[in-house]
């Protein structure tokens, strides 16, 4: 439960970082274009601040959401083969969203 | 279990959206809960769409530059429309209000601003939520329909 506040406290701040350079920082569509601008994607992803600042949004986010819902589903229901199962299956899938993230920063970054 | 997963899951769904003859607290945090599941969509989504930026699930290893550049124009095109758009307006009501009422959460949790505990008296009103929590939470509404206004104009341009 710690973790979760820790987590929503770190979203705040890399999520704020996050949301700034894409609408505040000029106008949005530049933004989100693939490149041309000083804030458009590429141009993001070959940042280290700001690449290593979306790695860490993107465990932080991971981590809370899959929490938050492992702690609903729990709240219905308790028994040792549910709490397993629901943990079991909330794991793997932020481990898998975790892989997938990574992977787009990593190649991003090294795009030419 | 001692009844049927079906109904036992119809009253945990109306206990944790539906509050009725609750407090505004429990209506916060139902709202908390709700806002939290629509967004952890949207982040499923979100992570999906900006694949696409590298050129997609398929992708593991550098590709070409034009090859990505043109998924992820695809991509984006087939996002820019009006559906897509009002649904992240959504999507940032829901955020702002889960963060700022999620500070509100975190700082009862460790204590700040509550008030000291008393005797209940008439008309028995719950002291959990206090005056300075209660003002954290029409912030939290405030910033919500903020953000909803100014992702309006950003996407709509009204």
């Amino acid at each position: 439960m710690l973790l979760h506040y820790v987590t929503g406290l770190g979203i705040v701040i890399a999520g704020g970082v996050h949301l700034f350079t894409v609408f505040l920082t000029g106008p949005y569509l530049q933004n989100l274009a693939f490149s041309g601008g000083a804030y458009s994607v590429i141009s993001v992803y070959r940042n280290i601040i700001l690449a290593a600042t979306l790695e860490v949004l993107l465990l932080f986010v991971d981590y809370h959401a899959l929490n938050g819902i492992r702690v609903i589903l729990i709240e219905f229901h308790q028994g040792e083969a549910w709490e397993r199962g629901v943990s079991w299956i909330l794991i793997v899938a932020g481990i898998l969203l975790l892989i997938y993230g990574t992977r787009t920063i990593l190649i991003a970054n090294a795009l030419a | 279990m001692t009844e049927p997963l079906i109904s036992e899951f119809k009253k945990a769904f109306r206990g944790w959206f539906l509050p009725f003859k609750y407090n505004l607290e429990r209506w916060a945090y139902a709202l908390q809960r709700l806002s939290g599941i629509v967004v952890t969509g949207y982040f499923l989504a979100h992570i999906v769409e900006t694949g696409n930026v590298v050129g997609g699930l398929s992708v593991w290893s550098v590709p070409s530059t034009d090859m990505a550049r043109d998924i992820w124009t695809a991509t984006f095109h087939f996002l820019d429309n009006p559906l897509f758009d009002t649904g992240l307006v959504v999507i940032g009501f829901m955020l702002a209000y889960h963060t700022i009422n999620g500070i509100r959460l975190t700082l009862a949790e460790f204590g700040f601003l509550e008030g000291k505990a008393s005797r209940p008296d008439f008309p028995y009103k719950a002291k959990s939520l206090s005056k300075p929590e209660q003002a954290i939470f029409w912030l939290s509404i405030l910033f919500a329909v903020a953000t909803a206004v100014y992702a309006i104009n950003v996407f709509f341009g009204v």
